[in-house]
């Protein structure tokens, strides 16, 4: 098995997928992985944020103190993760972080956010691969209160800054059938500090795009059009993103990260079992959620590739 | 199951003949987790009976980390948590505590916000003022008290906040009674806060509610001990599958449902992801989950596999 398959964070563990709360306790209770792609996928955030602020980063302005403390969460993360690439220094409230992957210092103030570049979040997003979305919890409800996006599967931090949990989920078709819309988010709201969650959740992607916002939709969402049974394992990429949950003990709010992984069907259907259990997902998946997910287009495609991919292997 | 924090008891405060104030310290000497305004802690006590859990708000402003503070009135009907701290606790005792928890913050839009509170009932209202203040955000505290010897923080209150506190002595013939018509008078956006004895947050609850107050403008906080889990073997008649399963007393019904070759849905096996959902046809269930709603859970139709068992010997599920 290839080191990118090895690592790849696979979402299945059964035949049949629905909408549900697969989340875990996360053991160990670490907010930040840092992957081979790191330096690539830096570069691109970095690119896309000074190119694109408004649809990579918003904030409401009470979140700034529950923004120090995710600051503090993620590089106190980093540093005791990873020490040989992050180093964190404190001297009372004056602060050195050094990341030895980019080369890059900051001094600053913790509390005074004239001492930083930008804003708390927006800083600390600016060395993880992780997209960071801050929940604010308030007068029993949850808010889209601010967020770093980099890598969306298809939506819009820019038109979601300030929803609460129900209104940014109404778009998924069935998503509240039973009420699991809210049963989910009175899951959140019931997290507690120390106790993190995780859980994966997927889609394909036409072409091999981190950068899936809604506003550049014109560009990667004609690629769907081109995929066909015979390049369906190079174009296509099964996306999985790694969601972890946070409660931020000082503000009673909650942070989100999203750990974007793509990899291609070729490289996926190296393992049987996994060709074998994603062929049985999608020929079995229900076509209100294939749409959600953007596959209405090719799924068929992608189902034949894997047909062929099987029997080959049969021999 | 849920992660514990090792503290020791550093100093221990008589406030009045019945309450005392405990000031806990990490026993690994490192700072303490921040908290919200309204948090409490479990505190795990370590009796001949058990380990009894019992929850105390913290007393403290929350931006102090260093230690954490909880004041505990012993009750003359004790369960055993209020005799346990006031007879077996010392300075220098240690014991677990869980991370803070908060069920009661404070409203976000609030324009003003009002705290009544009986007797210990105080408590998680002094964190709340100590934000409010730093905040900078308007409020007033209403505090019932048999008598000015009985009345907890009394100097703190008189000390910091003697413009928004008012004091009624129910022993003083002199003094006035707390009551809920005060409540009438606030101005639109005003939040109300009640912590005390069931009897007077239900008086008050139904007092604001009669007063146009909407419910999400109406907070309180009852603090109960939780109900001893039931650990009975039991039987599940499986009605699709056409199978019954015995569930043993170190078991979960999800264990015994995997085990037998079921294929029940699961996730986190703690209760709280409501993955493990199964729709039951008839028998009681015990409920040990943070999923359902107090309805849901009294509607008896729907359980989570991995912590809530059967009341009595049997349970019909779908599955």
């Amino acid at each position: 098995m290839s080191d990118q398959l090895s690592r790849f964070p696979y979402p299945f563990n059964s035949d049949t997928y629905r909408y549900s709360n697969n989340s875990v306790l996360l053991d160990p209770p670490i907010a930040i992985e840092v992957t081979p792609e790191y330096l690539e996928e830096m570069t691109l955030k970095r690119s896309l944020l000074a190119n694109h602020p408004n649809r990579c980063y918003q904030s409401l302005p009470h979140t700034i103190p529950a923004q120090w403390e995710i600051a503090s969460l993620v590089l106190h993360h980093l540093h005791e993760t990873y020490p040989e690439d992050f180093s964190l220094t404190k001297e009372g409230n004056s602060w050195t972080f050094s990341n030895h992957k980019l080369n890059e210092t900051q001094q600053f103030v913790f509390g005074d956010v004239s001492t930083l570049p930008w804003e708390p979040l927006d800083f600390v997003g600016r060395h993880v691969q992780e997209d960071l979305i801050l929940m604010g919890q308030r007068d029993g409800d949850l808010f889209l209160d601010a967020g770093q996006l980099c890598f969306p599967a298809n939506w819009s931090l820019e038109f979601n800054l300030g929803m609460n949990f129900v209104e940014i989920h109404s778009p998924i078709p069935g998503f509240a059938n039973g009420n699991l819309d809210e049963k989910i988010r009175n899951f959140i709201m019931k997290l507690e500090v120390g106790q993190p969650w995780v859980r994966r959740n997927w889609s394909l992607n036409a072409g091999k795009r981190l950068d899936a916002s809604l506003e550049t939709f014109h560009q990667w969402g004609q690629m769907r059009k081109q995929v066909t049974a015979e390049n369906a394992g190079e174009t296509v990429y099964l996306r999985v993103e790694v969601q972890k949950l946070f409660r931020l003990p000082r503000s009673h709010a909650v942070l989100f990260t999203i750990h974007s992984y793509l990899i291609t069907l070729h490289e996926l259907a190296q393992n049987r079992a996994y060709l074998e259990q994603l062929y049985h997902v999608l020929v079995e998946l229900p076509a209100f959620i294939a749409e959600y997910k953007g596959m209405k287009l090719y799924k068929q495609q992608v189902i034949q590739y894997l047909e062929y991919e099987l029997q080959k292997e049969r021999g | 199951m849920q992660p514990k924090i090792h503290v020791f008891v550093k100093q221990i405060i008589q406030e009045t003949p019945s309450v005392k104030r405990f000031v806990l310290v990490s026993k690994e000497g490192a700072d303490l987790p921040a908290f919200s305004a309204g948090s409490h802690v479990t505190t795990f006590l370590n009796t001949a009976a058990g380990t009894l859990e019992r929850h105390y708000s913290l007393v403290q402003a929350p931006a102090i980390t260093d230690h954490y503070e909880i004041a505990v009135q012993l009750h003359a009907q004790s369960q055993g948590g209020s005799a346990y701290w006031h007879h077996q606790v010392s300075e220098g005792t240690e014991l677990f505590i869980s991370y803070p928890k908060n069920h009661f913050s404070l409203s976000f839009r609030a324009k003003h916000h009002v705290f009544y509170a009986a007797g210990i009932g105080i408590t998680p209202f002094l964190s709340m003022m100590a934000e409010l203040v730093a905040q900078g955000r308007s409020f007033e505290l209403h505090y019932a008290a048999k008598s000015r010897e009985m009345c907890a923080f009394y100097e703190t209150l008189q000390k910091t906040y003697r413009d928004s506190c008012h004091l009624y002595l129910s022993a003083d013939p002199d003094s006035s009674r707390m009551r809920p018509d005060g409540m009438r008078q606030q101005r639109i956006g005003t939040h109300v806060y009640f912590c005390g004895p069931e009897t007077m947050v239900n008086q008050f609850q139904e007092a604001a509610r009669s007063y146009g107050y909407p419910q999400q403008s109406i907070h309180f906080e009852l603090f109960a001990p939780p109900a001893p889990m039931l650990r009975e073997p039991f039987l599940v008649e499986l009605w699709q599958s056409k199978r019954t399963i015995s569930v043993g007393s170190d078991q979960s019904l999800l264990a015994a449902l995997l085990a037998a070759g079921i294929k029940s849905p699961y996730s986190c096996r703690v209760g709280r992801c409501g993955t493990c959902a199964v729709e039951v046809l008839s028998g009681e269930v015990a409920h040990y989950d943070s999923v359902l709603s107090e309805k849901e859970r009294a509607a008896q139709d729907v359980m989570m596999t991995c912590v809530s068992r059967a009341v009595h010997n049997k349970l019909v599920l779908s599955l």
